[in-house]
């Protein structure tokens, strides 16, 4: 593996399985130090253990301002500081558009939008004293689902649509902080969350989900895939990129038919 | 291991810029790399600047006999192809509004012509072998309407959607295709045409509106390192997309 986040200080919230933990193991095996958050605390300390030694795992909860605070203040202090946050803790409702409730709606809002900045904030100061002197980061894990509309998705849509334009106005304004911010939006990955998905996107749309992927996207991309892209935009390699949202979809979105 | 190793790859336009800074990048990660530019002194230029073995091939890439014959001596140097970067390009800096058909075909020859003879013929080579990564050096000015560089835009956006269209076609033989579209680089083409746009704009310092547009100038070697992930496995998921690096130029409204 390439030491290409070599002393970088890292937090992954959402880290305690599928796409975090992907994000973290790559980081970690980058050179990176990570701190590991869920609301799962138990899988967050066991992520963070068997990444090995210099690795810490924090409870957060990223809908309480009070937690995400108190994750990103044990994150400095365990790693000295902060070089790359990445907000990836997100969760997905899948119902159609007359079914989907108000209190849904609210609470995926509360934890894929208001979580993203709430982590932002709480980590600035960490990632503004890293950007003054060199290249501090932000990656937020958006999807291609807030590029382009899909079925029994509308909530979470518009949370992932709301992530790339939040993205896009960090970018703007931190760049002189030295602070880059940039998505990723992966389609549809072999994760728990989309076999939670697959029944019900068949039952509503008549349509085989393996079948859909694989006209679609040619198969499921993999965590890892995604932890690449990931550490691509969080280390120097990615020096000039911020503002962006860099998708992995397999062809999906890159095709009209 | 480094990252492209065992790798074969070529590059148009590899003389200077970014062409250059790729094909540099790419030896420097273990592939074995063909330079191609317009003529053979050219060519020598950019084999000798990248060294690590590079073999050259010149290529006008608006000649479709020329593009095939560099694929077909790439494939006779080395057996296969597993990486074509479509990077080739010119522009001329003038209103849109007044030019000629002339020069507007000059420029789309080389910028979208050259990018459709590249693809093509380097993906029906990789599907042939079973997969490769093609990826097109588009632009920004893809991407919204440019003044003064309306044959330069018009062909990047034509070639961001012709290099999703092989995708769709050739992806499920195991080739991807994606383009890359920079802000303005610190390149040669940039520098020279600078006080053209400050003059036509009516504007004192070029270089002060990029520092607004985008914090600063790219550098080559940035956009080298964008190609080289999507030139690599790490990238396998990444398919018929088109990457933005710009400073941030293209996220914001001002």
């Amino acid at each position: 593996m390439e030491q290409d986040l070599e002393g970088r200080r890292a937090h992954v919230t959402g880290a305690g399985r599928g796409i975090g933990l992907a994000i973290a193991q790559r980081l970690a095996a980058g050179g990176a130090r990570v701190a590991l958050s869920d609301v799962d605390e138990d899988a967050a300390k066991a992520a963070a253990a068997s990444l090995g030694d210099g690795h810490v795992g924090l409870r957060c909860n990223v809908r309480s301002t009070d937690e995400v605070r108190a994750a990103m203040a044990a994150t400095t202090e365990a790693l000295g500081g902060l070089d790359l946050l990445v907000n990836n803790a997100g969760i997905e409702v899948g119902a159609p558009v007359p079914e989907t409730t108000e209190e849904e709606f609210m609470r995926l809002l509360d934890i894929n939008v208001t979580g993203v900045y709430r982590c932002t904030q709480a980590a600035l100061p960490a990632l503004a004293e890293a950007g003054a002197s060199g290249d501090a980061a932000i990656v937020n894990m958006a999807s291609v689902a807030g590029v382009v509309g899909c079925p029994l998705l509308s909530v979470y849509c518009a949370s992932k649509a709301a992530v790339i334009r939040y993205t896009e106005v960090c970018a703007i304004e931190l760049r002189q902080a030295g602070i880059r911010a940039n998505a990723v939006c992966p389609a549809f990955i072999d994760t728990l969350m989309v076999d939670r998905l697959a029944p019900k996107v068949a039952e509503v749309t008549g349509l085989d989900f393996a079948e859909i992927v694989a006209v679609k996207q040619g198969r499921k991309g993999t965590v890892e895939e995604v932890a690449e892209v990931t550490a691509f935009l969080g280390s120097d390699e990615s020096s000039w990129t911020t503002g962006a949202h860099f998708v992995l979809d397999g062809g999906l979105t890159g095709s009209l038919l | 291991m480094a990252r492209l190793d065992g790798k074969v790859a070529f590059v148009t336009g590899a003389a200077q810029g970014i062409g250059l800074a790729v094909a540099q990048r790419f030896t420097a990660d273990g592939a074995t790399v063909v330079v191609s530019d317009i003529d053979d002194a050219r060519t020598q230029e950019a084999v000798q600047a990248v060294g690590g073995g590079a073999s050259g091939i010149a290529c006008d890439v608006s000649d479709e006999a020329q593009v095939q014959a560099l694929v077909d001596g790439v494939v006779q140097q080395h057996g296969r192809i597993d990486v074509a970067v479509a990077n080739a390009g010119i522009a001329i800096v003038e209103p849109t509004v007044g030019s000629t058909l002339e020069n507007w075909r000059k420029v789309t020859s080389v910028n979208l012509d050259g990018v459709f003879l590249t693809l093509t013929k380097a993906g029906a080579q990789m599907a042939s072998q079973g997969g490769g990564s093609l990826i097109t050096i588009a632009s920004i000015t893809a991407l919204a309407g440019t003044p003064l560089i309306g044959s330069y835009a018009a062909a990047k956006a034509g070639a961001v959607n012709v290099t999703k269209t092989v995708n769709t076609e050739l992806r499920q033989h195991g080739v991807r295709a994606n383009a890359i579209c920079p802000g303005f680089v610190d390149t040669e083409l940039v520098r020279t045409n600078k006080h053209v746009f400050e003059e036509a704009l009516g504007i004192e310092d070029f270089d002060a509106l990029i520092e607004q547009k985008e914090g600063r100038y790219g550098r080559p070697e940035e956009v080298a390192a964008l190609a080289s992930f999507l030139a690599s496995d790490r990238s396998a998921f990444c398919s018929g997309g088109h990457y933005v690096l710009d400073g941030g130029a293209r996220a914001s409204a001002l």
